[in-house]
């Protein structure tokens, strides 16, 4: 059957492929010139020893935005990320305490926690209904509580293995941004390649029609929070070993720009189809502009603002695709499409049959 | 008659296109008054772009409009109403959280007539006019169609409109109410009202109106006095000449063939004891007027809904109420809400048909990619697709495509051996609609069964084999062959037995019985009450253990702190209430505490002071402002804007002071430290704020239009609310009571430090959702917020009271949480997952499509 179908026009597919991807390049495009503007103006932040210090903490980040991107693909918002991150660090520098045989033990402690707590998050908000928000704010209290409870909220030195794991580095990259990038890798593969990965996003786009299509619209749902709980605690572990002595909320400076990652990839907020690697764009994006302000010499205070600037320009961009039903449900009826309808008929096609047009009117006479 | 007066209603040459399409080509209609003038057209005809011109919503791009004596550049919907203009829409404009009394009050003191004095009872009496029962305090969200129908007219006509439009009014009633509400047009119009009635039923436009004008693409075909011109004339004018084509041939009987469908009493909500068949090659027809069940049925076999029954799909039996085993059974349901239920709009053609079946084109769990695009494009020549590419984001597609790819799901499945098709060729156009049919028949010629909703008799006869009449959630005639034709559909759907219709739709009326603890909670104050509780408990406890705990001293600093919370909260609650959130509450808090230090210092003379306070509250209001802009008109998602904000206010406030530094001067720390007995005078007045504002929250107009804006923003806007105002209203009213808990802070803190306030952010979304108010918008109380905000500090105070570490203020509040949003969203129903809030309206709008 699919004998003779002409190939689509190549401008119409060019457009499709633009379309799909623009929300993507826009970052990578924008980090591109971020990087050309750091060159040109302020080279010493692409020094040898500034990449060095920045890269495994932006791999940290990339970590906590792909968690965070799982989660408000599948319409939630992810406010426990400080949570599991600090906990994991708590849990991989506490309990070893030091000693590095103790170390592995630790670290398939916090996974299995981690996992855990994701589950719990997954199962409350779609079996009991909790909304996403409440729940990972309810989450991060919970995670917080065990966090200080054992280390009564003190840094402990983190052990030397981790350290050794975490400061290293493979065909010159550093470990932790290989382990985020790969990460990325897998989870873009899993996403859009996958039957999977592709139902996953689908049901993401639309609850209704999910379900009416016969998808696991809740398993999707929970797979987010577990993956994203992985995520978080490969982060802090990552983070326990970057650090020689990390505290106990190491973890709450990477709340807002794990969103703010993800927001300048593109995924809506609102979510839906979004994309993990245009998310790790975001955080490698932040992290650079953030090393960029420093290098600059301005103060925290600047960095705070530039942040704030080149996340509402990201927003902007993106912001007029976020709702495009909210100016027509407010003006209650659809200006872009209702009209077409009755346009696109082509000239070529049957007239209306009489049969269908009384019925639909309820004629009565002439029967 | 009134023919000598000058019309109310005239339009003039109205032009309007959208997006460079012609939406109405040099329309011109009046309404005189006195008259019932009805307005027929297809779908996409422009009747709606006409009658949304006339009510003020949309602009014309050139012609004259003058409405009750308005003309183009002074008529808004708000303008309109005041003049007596007053509509009906075919989807009720009600706010599904606020009250049925609510709803109506709001319509009317926007309207000429106004509110009279004793309210309550004349709004009973307005309703009745309507033959609508619903009680005054319910919520609309437990209203089903009829009732939010009849109350939608009840609220025009109670206005005493000098226009009345009504957008296909009786889509959803039945006989008796639709004479009622025929009455109450007689008597308007008698007493000089102008009505214009928008229908798609030639026996109405007879029965009610003395003209008609006809619309067909966006031009006037004519105007009529309806006893001049024949049912065959206006059709004809409707569809554009007369044409013979008509539906796909039935194939001769195949009767005894095997049913690939059987159902054996099938009961649910909406419907009961249904047995049905369907057998290869059939197209089997459910027909009745809307919302006697069918659609449940239909809804309840794709597993989207819980039923009891027997099921057997080709012998084997059908796990119930679970969409993945109906798919697996090989069932595909094309739902009449294309957009929201049938459609995945952010996907492409391709990703839309092969949803359901990704595992045909899947190796080792990896999809071919190359398989799949060549099973949908074979799809699309079958179907005639109309699509620059598979490829492309399916909403760029008509209606009619649309709804083709929703059937391309059916036929990329192997496995397909039911299909559901509910209202498959609504706010469909013509041309499709033919080949629609063609479609499904060549499916059921395939061997499948298809069963085809529909509330158009004409269709069901033309298309289908055997035809099941429902009436009230019951088959009450199976009509096959030859019998399937309009007139015995007709008669079947009326005659059924009346007493049965009446007990039946009286149950699905009233709303479902609802258990108590669901009725406690979906009221104002559950939240208030068990945190007030829970307050005491905890106190009571804590006192117990530890007699410090009530100590004047710890009493009056805890009042302290609570206060900072509460006003903040109280910020957050008017956002959360308009269903957004404001994250920036704990650095503006912050922020205020910077800005303060630079006026309220010792040494500093009285005006500077005043001043400062003055340059803080100048600060909030900038601040909600600017968040309020970016979510209403740069289209911000409220996290998105307020986390900008966030970050932003936190730079400002290292800008101006880097360290600590500013000490706050002792009087001003003395006033506002200041307490009565036991507790902190801040506190008191935080009380007095949360009482007045609860107030206006229910009984004045900014408190309904914020739980309006939050429940439904078209709705809302409908009803005359203006929401912008409302929402940039919200933004700035958080970040002025912010501005109030900073000061408060201030007097905590006692310095200028620029790391404080942060943490307030995350403590006031737990003190507003511990007080019950819904994360999702449309409810909540402000009294309970601040009882949320005193167990939120009063958790935190009574860890050292009871000697209890650090982590137990964590696990206490994180636990909090769970337990109280748990039990409300189980209670309340919203079911937590909003889009189950939106299949329930869906469910509750279903006939209206596209139009």
């Amino acid at each position: 059957m699919a004998i003779g179908v002409p190939p689509a026009p190549a401008g119409a597919r060019a457009r499709d492929v633009v379309a799909r991807w623009r929300t993507s390049i826009g970052i990578f495009v924008g980090t591109g010139l971020l990087y050309a503007l750091s060159a040109i103006v302020e080279p010493q932040s692409l020094g040898k020893g500034a990449l060095a210090a920045m890269w495994p903490f932006a791999a940290v980040l990339v970590l906590a935005s792909l968690g965070q991107t799982l989660v408000v693909q599948q319409r939630g918002i992810d406010l426990s990320v400080p949570g599991f991150i600090s906990l994991t660090v708590v849990l991989v520098t506490h309990l070893p305490n030091g000693s590095s045989s103790k170390l592995a033990g630790a670290v398939l402690l916090a996974y299995g926690v981690s996992i855990g707590a994701g589950l719990v998050s997954g199962l409350m908000v779609t079996k009991i209904g909790i909304p996403s928000i409440v729940q990972t704010l309810g989450m991060n209290a919970v995670l917080y509580g065990i966090d200080v409870g054992i280390s009564n909220g003190t840094p402990t030195q983190t052990t030397t293995a981790l350290q050794n794991f975490a400061n290293g580095s493979a065909l010159g990259i550093p470990v932790p941004l290989l382990v985020g990038l790969a990460a990325a890798l897998v989870l873009e593969l899993t996403i859009k390649r996958t039957s999977a990965g592709r139902r996953f996003e689908a049901s993401g786009s639309s609850y209704a029609a999910g379900r009416a299509a016969g998808l696991h619209c809740d398993r999707h749902q929970i797979a987010a929070y577990i993956g994203a709980a992985v995520l978080y605690c490969t982060a802090g572990v990552m983070l326990a070993g970057i650090v020689t002595q990390p505290d106990a909320f190491s973890g709450d400076s990477y709340l807002l720009p794990s969103v703010a990652a993800v927001v300048l990839g593109g995924t809506s907020l609102l979510g839906g189809v979004g994309s993990v690697v245009a998310s790790t764009g975001g955080a490698i994006f932040l992290s650079q502009l953030q090393q960029f302000v420093l290098t600059t010499g301005a103060s925290a205070a600047v960095q705070n603002l530039v942040e704030a600037g080149a996340l509402a320009v990201g927003v902007a961009v993106y912001g007029i695709r976020f709702r495009p039903g909210l100016l027509t449900s407010v003006v209650g009826r659809r200006p872009r499409r209702a009209p077409a309808a009755s346009v696109r008929v082509a000239p070529s096609q049957p007239e209306p049959p009489p049969e269908v047009v009384r019925a639909r009117y309820g004629a009565t006479d002439g029967d | 008659m009134a023919e000598t007066e000058p019309p109310v209603l005239r339009l003039l040459e109205v032009r309007k296109n959208f997006e460079g399409v012609a939406a109405l080509k040099g329309v011109s209609f009046e309404a005189r008054p006195g008259e019932l003038h009805a307005l027929l057209g297809e779908n996409g005809a422009g009747k709606s772009t006409l009658m949304a011109i006339a009510a003020g919503s949309l602009v014309p791009d050139a012609g004259v409009v003058e409405v009750a004596g308005l003309s183009a550049s002074s008529l808004t919907p708000l303008a309109a109403r005041a003049e007596g203009l007053a509509i009906v829409y075919q989807h009720p404009a009600l706010v599904p959280d606020l009250t049925v009394f609510e709803n109506v009050s709001m319509a009317l003191t926007a309207s000429r007539s106004g509110l009279p004095r004793r309210r309550s009872r004349w709004v009973v009496e307005q309703l009745a006019r309507a033959g609508c029962t619903a009680p005054l305090n319910a919520r609309i969200s437990s209203l089903g169609v009829v009732q939010r129908q009849l109350l939608e007219i009840a609220k025009a006509i109670a206005s005493e409109p000098r226009i009345l439009v009504l957008d296909e009014p009786t889509a959803a009633l039945g006989a008796d109410d639709t004479e009622i509400l025929f009455g109450e047009l007689r008597r308007l119009a008698a007493s000089g009202c102008a009505v214009v009635y928008i229908t798609h039923r030639l026996a109405e436009v007879r029965a009610l109106c003395q003209r008609v004008t006809v619309l067909r693409d966006g031009e006037v075909r004519g105007t009529f006095e309806v006893d001049a011109i024949a049912d065959a004339q206006i059709l004809e004018l409707i569809v554009g000449r007369a044409v013979t084509t008509t539906f796909p041939p039935k194939p001769d009987v195949r009767a005894e063939a095997e049913p690939v469908l059987a159902v054996d009493g099938l009961s649910g909500r909406g419907f009961h004891e249904v047995t049905m068949a369907a057998s290869v090659g059939q197209i089997v027809g459910f027909g009745g007027i809307v919302g006697n069940g069918q659609g449940d049925v239909l809804r309840a076999l794709a597993g989207l809904e819980p039923a009891t029954g027997r099921v057997r799909i080709g012998g084997r039996r059908l796990r119930l109420g679970s969409p993945q085993a109906a798919l697996r059974a090989g069932i595909v349901y094309l739902s009449p809400d294309r957009l929201n239920e049938g459609l995945f709009g952010a996907l492409a053609v391709r990703e839309n048909a092969s949803v359901s079946v990704l595992g045909q084109f899947s190796q080792l769990g990896f999809v071919r990619r190359r398989a799949e695009s060549s099973a949908v494009e074979a799809q699309r020549e079958a179907l005639a697709l109309r699509t620059s590419s598979i490829n492309a984001n399916v909403l760029t597609l008509s209606g009619g495509n649309q709804q083709k790819v929703l059937i391309a799901r059916a036929l990329v499945n192997e496995g397909v051996r039911v299909v559901l098709a509910d209202e498959p060729t609504q706010g469909v156009d013509v041309g499709a609609r033919i080949e629609i049919y063609r479609i499904l028949r060549q499916l059921a010629d395939a061997g499948v069964a298809v069963v085809v909703l529909s509330s158009d008799v004409r269709e069901l006869e033309g298309l289908c084999d055997v035809v099941y009449v429902y009436s009230a959630g019951s088959v009450v005639a199976e009509l096959a062959g030859e019998a399937v034709r309009q007139d015995a559909m007709t008669e079947a759907m009326l005659t059924s037995t009346e007493r049965r219709r009446a007990v039946v739709s009286r149950s699905l009326e009233g709303g479902p019985r609802r258990p108590f603890l669901r009725r406690v909670a979906d009221g104002n104050y559950a939240a208030a009450v068990v945190i007030a509780a829970a307050v005491l408990v905890l106190g009571g406890y804590t006192d117990a253990h530890n007699s410090r705990f009530l100590t004047a001293f710890n009493l009056s600093s805890l009042t302290v702190l609570i206060s900072s919370l509460a006003f903040i909260a109280m910020g957050q609650a008017c956002v959360v209430m308009t269903g957004g959130i404001d994250l920036s509450v704990g650095p503006l808090a912050g922020l205020t505490v910077v800005v303060g230090s630079f006026f309220e210092n010792s040494g500093k003379s009285w005006w500077e002071c005043i001043g400062g306070f003055g340059v803080i509250f100048a600060v909030a209001i900038a601040t909600g402002l600017f968040n309020g802009t970016m979510v209403r008109a740069a289209k911000f998602t409220p996290v998105a804007a307020t986390l900008v904000t966030y970050i932003a206010l936190q730079g400002v406030s290292l800008v101006l002071r880097p360290f600590q530094a500013g000490y706050i001067a002792t009087s001003v720390l003395k006033v506002v430290n200041a307490s009565i007995g036991d507790f902190a005078w801040a506190f008191l007045i935080a009380l007095a704020a949360a009482v007045a504002l609860e107030y206006g929250l229910r009984r004045r107009r900014w408190g309904l239009g914020l739980r309006a804006v939050g429940s439904d923003i078209g709705a809302a806007f409908r009803l005359g609310v203006r929401p912008t105002r409302s929402v940039i209203g919200a933004y700035v009213a958080s970040s002025v009571l912010t501005a109030v808990g900073g000061v408060l802070l201030m007097a905590q803190v006692g310095v200028g430090d620029p790391t404080q306030g942060v943490s307030y952010t995350l403590a006031s979304v737990t003190a507003v959702v511990l007080g019950g108010t819904s994360i999702f918008g449309g409810r909540g109380s402000f009294v309970g917020v601040v009882l949320g905000a005193v167990l939120v500090e009063e958790l935190l105070n009574v860890t050292t009271f009871l000697g209890l570490s650090e982590a137990w203020q964590y696990w206490f509040q994180g636990v909090l949480v769970f337990v109280a949003v748990g039990i409300y969203t189980r209670a309340a129903g919203h079911g937590g997952r909003p889009s189950l809030r939106a299949l329930r309206q869906l469910l509750a709008t279903r006939e209206e499509v596209a139009s």
